[in-house]
């Protein structure tokens, strides 16, 4: 297929009208450690899109580690592309010119594959403009035997089904070793040419992990209820539920080896290695500690090889080491510390996401920065009063809070910024306040080290999202969330050295929409693209009203979506996809929040409290931490 | 052939070294920003030359400070959109090093489009590398077939070039004919040799004054900056090499550099 003019780069078409657009950059592709290879010599094609601008995509992990997976198989090419801004958009609208990939400029219709990385749900009218400027029909439905098949992965795709009409398959999970295996599917598809669609997707569910909406109904009650009944599978042989992927030694996958060095700004410019995935800290908001367990390390050698030689491919001058609270990782101490004699006195710095609250945090910052660049430090409290935060289960209290402010403004760095949520389930005038009294007491502590000291308070409105404890919850209104903020404005308005950051709250009552939302809300998605809807998590694009009238068009009620708290029993659109997670440990634990405040220990150190991931897998936590077994 | 595959971009690991063989902890270099590359701004390029640096792991010596930056220079910004095979800077090392190995591992980690052509070493008491700069040699690409020569002949015979330009939002008039150095056509490409004024002349102007002339004029559809230095008689004397770069004749089969 790849002999077709049709298929040839678009690039003398796109190069006349770049200087027309702005920060023309993101399209040009030519960036350091790319791979570009010959189609014609390849039995399959990726093309990996984030469905964001190239500056907040280009830095993502997974379509990176995806990209050299692939990319890896001689007879495999792997290209990427991102969602034109707007006026580009346009010009290509104007021009005729198709949505193409970064290496070679091809139109997506010269690739077998179209795959989208979710990691958050703001990309799906982007995603819908990617397959419509791509020339590919939105519904899976309308496509042809032989069109390309679109694929979604990533966080967001636990719950896939706001997008179910319009992508044929969809991953759960880990992608390493599921992309590899739906490659080998694709090359039989494409040497036999003569599957229809129906025997592709029958041989794509075989792969586990593998979601194909098609063959699955969702069934609804009858108004005025109208509530989700099931996701049912309508083909024998379909899996009910669909476990999630789960690679499982880390050290045996150390991507990436070679990291893309973008030729423009980007929000990330480093050179980023994970040094663990999963977390079991079990703060019952976040979708990302849930749906990543069990917790896997990487070791302290794979990581340092795999910095030595990142940061020696890229030229990166920063090297970041993630994962979902690093402070964790069995062996960090010893892993910054070897990394900090590596790179002490060089141009090369090490950072490290902040997020536990704890003066052991502010000691591997120190040893990060032995050459005293300290400026700021981040911690993420996430709530401003010690029940509040019982009921999300992070466990910090007021006074571990203040002594890790201490230690870091003692330790030279001038400025920590500091985490919360508002709109939390439970939440009273109280909690909130709670925030800007927090932030006000760590400033107090600041002061006593300098005069100039800061403290910088970051808001956000909490999204209920699936698969967590909090998957019950109701959403508060935007106006209330602007009420909460007012509070806290008004609290911390005198004081020039603590500054209030936060959100819009409008976009969230979207974010909600989708993150929960069930088939139905598909159509709210196409008629928010029909109608314009691009970039919805960019303030200056976000349109509520416009999401408004979508849904009012195609006859959805957001607010039964986000406002409701949910019954019990209730049927999730996502139920079918298995994260592991036991649904009575959720709903327990969500009683244990609501009712009790309980909190609940982190299982890497304490017994199992048998949410279901770890036997669901065959798999245990692998740390270098001993388990610490109880008497009972 | 396609504005972007310029053929003139220089070969990786030829690139010419005056004193080649010598070491030296100060060093100038020509080098070339062509292909994918002309998209990309002023402020991107500096970061792509620090990475690529830090990549061909030389000795670059780094500014002192809270934080510090590689020694690296440049001359005035290309504009965006632009190539050009005359692009400027100036590196400082930690100490001596030999050149034309320099040079090869640098370009081997510059990504495509970005090649040092030239480099030379400097002493103590050298001119500052401005002083070397005081005209540039642009070639302008129309589409083929172009017809270009009365336009042309028309801008090169006035005595005054009057055209707009914005300044702080508000419309000024200025007189391009006093930066025109030299100017002339080949086929569909316009040479034009600008002195380099207080506040820059663009191509685009001078394009403006072709459309004055020719209102038919399609838009050129490649500019580049052929290379910097001391304009003469003859045409233009290239600052690091001495080499002159000639005016363009009608009869001249060549490629535009």
């Amino acid at each position: 297929m790849s002999t077709s003019p049709a298929h040839e780069s678009v690039w003398p078409r796109l190069e006349p009208i770049l200087t027309s657009v702005r920060k023309p950059a993101r399209y040009v592709g030519g960036e350091g450690n790319i791979v570009v290879k010959d189609h014609a010599a390849a039995d399959s094609r990726w093309l990996l899109i984030y469905p964001d601008a190239y500056e907040v995509g280009q830095p993502n992990q997974g379509v990176q580690i995806l990209y050299e997976v692939l990319n890896e198989r001689p007879t495999t090419v792997a290209e990427r592309g991102y969602a034109p801004w707007t006026d580009m958009e346009a010009v290509m609208r104007a021009e005729a010119i198709p949505f193409f990939s970064l290496e070679t400029h091809r139109p997506l219709r010269a690739f077998d594959v179209v795959a989208f990385s979710l990691a958050a749900e703001v990309g799906y009218t982007n995603l819908l403009a990617c397959l419509d400027l791509g020339g590919v029909a939105l519904r899976a439905a309308d496509r042809a035997d032989d069109d390309p098949l679109v694929i979604v992965g990533g966080h967001a795709a636990f719950n896939p089904e706001p997008l179910a009409p319009f992508v044929d398959l969809a991953c759960a999970g880990d992608g390493e070793e599921f992309v590899l295996e739906v490659d080998q599917v694709i090359k039989a598809w494409r040497r036999d040419g003569d599957w229809d669609r129906t025997r592709l997707y029958a041989e794509l569910v075989k792969i586990p992990g593998a979601y194909v909406p098609a063959f699955y109904e969702a069934e609804y009650s009858r108004p005025p209820s109208s509530k989700l009944r099931g996701t049912f599978p309508r083909r024998a042989g379909v899996p009910y539920r669909i476990p999630k992927r789960t690679v499982s030694d880390l050290d045996a996958w150390p991507y990436p080896k070679r990291s893309i060095v973008p030729l423009t700004e980007t929000v990330h410019e480093r050179y980023s290695v994970e040094i663990f995935r999963g977390c079991t800290r079990g703060c019952r908001f976040c979708q990302a500690g849930m749906i990543t367990r069990p917790v896997r390390e990487r070791s302290r050698e794979t990581v340092k090889q795999m910095v030595a030689d990142g940061v020696a491919n890229t030229g990166f001058e920063e090297v970041g080491l993630l994962s979902l609270s690093s402070a964790d990782h069995s062996d960090i101490l010893g892993l910054c510390g070897d990394l900090a004699d590596a790179y002490e006195g060089t141009s090369t710095s090490l950072s490290l996401p902040s997020t536990r609250v704890d003066a052991f945090n502010v000691t591997l910052a120190d040893e990060l920065t032995r050459n005293g660049r300290r400026t700021g430090l981040t911690f993420a409290p996430e709530a401003g009063t010690e029940r509040m935060r019982r009921v999300i289960n992070k466990m910090v209290s007021e006074a571990d809070m203040l002594r890790t402010a201490e230690t870091a403004f003692a330790n030279g760095w001038r400025h920590l910024k500091l985490y919360f949520m508002i709109g939390l389930p439970t939440e009273t005038d109280e909690d909130v306040l709670g925030i800007a009294e927090l932030g006000l007491k760590v400033l107090a502590v600041g002061r006593q080290h300098g005069r100039r000291n800061k403290v910088t308070v970051s808001v956000g409105g909490f999204v209920p999202k699936p698969h967590t404890p909090f998957q019950w919850a109701a959403q508060d209104a935007p106006e209330e969330l602007q009420r909460k903020l007012g509070l806290l404005k008004r609290r911390v308005a005198n004081d020039r050295n603590l500054n209030l950051r936060y959100h819009d709250p409008r976009p969230s009552v979207m974010e909600g929409l989708l993150a929960r939302g069930d088939r139905r809300v598909a159509d709210v998605v196409q008629r928010a693209f029909e109608l314009g809807a691009r970039f919805d998590g960019w303030d200056e694009c976000f349109d509520l009203d416009l999401w408004r009238r979508a849904a009012d068009e195609v006859g959805v009620d957001i607010a039964w979506y986000t406002r409701r708290q949910r019954d019990p029993d209730e049927a999730f659109p996502w139920d079918h996809l298995d994260s592991g997670l036991e649904r009575e440990w959720l709903w327990s634990d969500w009683e244990a929040a609501v009712k009790a405040g309980e909190e609940l220990e982190d299982c890497r150190w304490t017994p199992c409290y048998d949410c279901g991931v770890c036997p669901g897998l065959d798999l245990q936590h692998q740390t270098g931490h001993l388990p610490i077994f109880s008497g009972a | 052939m396609a504005p972007s595959d310029l053929s003139s971009q220089a070969p990786r690991n030829q690139a010419r070294c005056e004193r080649g063989d010598t070491a030296a902890s100060r060093v100038r270099v020509r080098y070339d920003k062509t292909g994918k590359l002309r998209f990309i701004s002023a402020i991107d390029l500096g970061r792509i030359w620090e990475r690529s640096l830090r990549r061909s792991q030389l000795p670059i010596a780094y500014s002192e400070g809270f934080s510090p930056h590689p020694k690296v220079s440049f001359t005035d910004a290309l504009p965006l959109g632009y190539a050009s095979t005359g692009e400027y800077a100036e590196l400082t090392f930690a100490g001596p090093i030999p050149l034309q190995p320099a040079i090869i591992a640098l370009n081997a980690a510059f990504p495509d489009g970005i090649a040092v052509r030239a480099a030379v070493a400097v002493a103590d008491g050298d001119p500052k590398l401005a002083k070397w700069l005081l005209a540039s040699c642009w070639d302008m690409h129309y589409p083929p077939g172009t017809v270009l020569e009365a336009a042309v002949t028309a801008v090169e015979q006035a005595a005054a070039l009057p055209v707009l330009r914005e300044r702080k939002g508000e419309p000024v008039t200025v007189d391009l004919r006093p930066a025109i150095h030299q100017i002339c056509a080949d086929r569909a490409c316009v040479r034009v040799t600008l002195h380099h004024l207080q506040v820059p002349v663009r191509p685009t102007e001078v394009d403006l004054a072709l459309r004055q002339t020719d209102p038919a004029l399609p838009p050129p559809a490649l500019v580049v900056r052929v290379a910097q230095g001391r304009p003469v008689a003859e045409g233009l004397v290239e600052a690091l090499s001495g080499e002159l770069v000639e005016p363009l004749h009608p009869t001249d089969m060549r490629l535009p550099t």
